[in-house]
């Protein structure tokens, strides 16, 4: 990796580091759909919080394309798959104590989820 | 930081005995030794580094986020926009970037409050609020915003009506979140400059409000 040099620091932050992608990778879900989370527990890295696993939410917005993490960070591959905004209840997340009218939206890849 | 005399969790925080800011020396020593190491072997420049601390010290922070607040209060059209394509709309005000490429603005109103968090680690939108604070990254804040958003809320001081809804954008992924609040009253004739004034770097995380008009401005929640 060559060396960062003083005088291409703006421009490299400025760049930014998106790691959306634009392969044409048909979406699993719609939006309104309702999922669950796979109870994934995997050796290496994820980005599935483990308190939303086997809960039950609804596709809220598609954010698009993106590299998959675990298998990116195993050196696997980036397995371009969708990003969605997941809506959960309080409640499905934390039970009846939990209000009402509070919500947990959390962004999971489609290798996440299951039609619920 | 200049956020030091921030009133609240950072003195507060039940995570400030075992997480706080009182890095160990060996963390400090570790650091040192791993840079002078990486500058030796000539990986790292060390004025390189120094123009990166440079940058998010003078040249990038919550000034950003509070230009983009304001715009959206004062231009219905941006307001659209920005709601429309985050990323788009913030980047017409030249602020672009790491951390920030992939960008969702939630709207609080006045039956919805938004909070940000990143329960996995520090995720946070650089190019509009600069670093994180530390309580952003603290285990308890990451913890807590979930579970217990109101309580959380309650310890910087915002109290909602309990028929308000409150959503929580847990940004583990690859997008990240800036809450748009709710322009305060009293606000009407106040210039776009003046606005920003009031926008504080907490009201845009979502766990403060923006200060009312003629409120003291301090450096709590504003410094870059």
């Amino acid at each position: 990796m060559p060396v960062l040099k003083a005088v291409d620091v703006e421009a490299t932050l400025r760049k930014g580091d998106s790691a959306r992608l634009a392969d044409p990778v048909a979406p699993r879900f719609e939006v309104g759909a309702r999922v669950v989370v796979r109870n994934l527990n995997p050796p290496g890295h994820t980005r599935a919080p483990r308190y939303i696993r086997l809960k039950r939410g609804v596709i809220e917005r598609d954010h698009g394309v993106f590299i998959f993490p675990d298998t990116n960070a195993a050196d696997q591959g980036a397995k371009p798959q969708h990003v969605y905004s997941v809506r959960f209840d309080a409640r499905e997340v934390w039970g009846d104590d939990a209000p009402s009218n509070a919500a947990i939206y959390v962004d999971l890849w489609d290798d996440y989820l299951d039609p619920a | 930081m200049s956020d030091h005399d921030h009133p609240h969790p950072e003195h507060s925080d039940p995570g400030h005995s075992d997480s706080g800011h009182d890095i160990p020396s060996e963390l400090a020593l570790r650091v040192k030794a791993l840079e002078s190491l990486l500058v030796e072997k000539g990986l790292v420049d060390p004025a390189a580094l120094d123009a990166l601390i440079d940058m998010y010290e003078h040249k990038v922070g919550p000034r950003n986020g509070a230009r983009v607040v304001a715009r959206a209060w004062c231009d219905p059209a941006y307001r659209q926009r920005l709601l429309a394509d985050g990323s788009a709309a913030i980047a017409e005000l030249g602020f672009t970037g790491r951390q920030g490429a992939d960008m969702v603005v939630v709207e609080n109103t006045d039956t919805v409050h938004n909070m940000v968090v990143c329960t996995l680690c520090s995720c946070y939108p650089w190019p509009v609020l600069g670093l994180p604070p530390v309580w952003y990254k603290s285990a308890p804040y990451r913890a807590r915003a979930v579970r217990d958003p109101r309580g959380v809320l309650r310890e910087f001081g915002v109290e909602l009506p309990e028929d308000v809804e409150i959503r929580v954008w847990d940004s583990t992924a690859e997008v990240r979140y800036l809450v748009l609040p709710q322009r305060p009253p009293g606000t009407e004739g106040m210039s776009e400059d003046e606005l920003a004034d009031l926008v504080t770097r907490d009201s845009m995380i979502g766990v403060g409000l923006p200060r009312a008009p003629g409120a003291k401005s301090t450096s709590a929640g504003t410094g870059p």
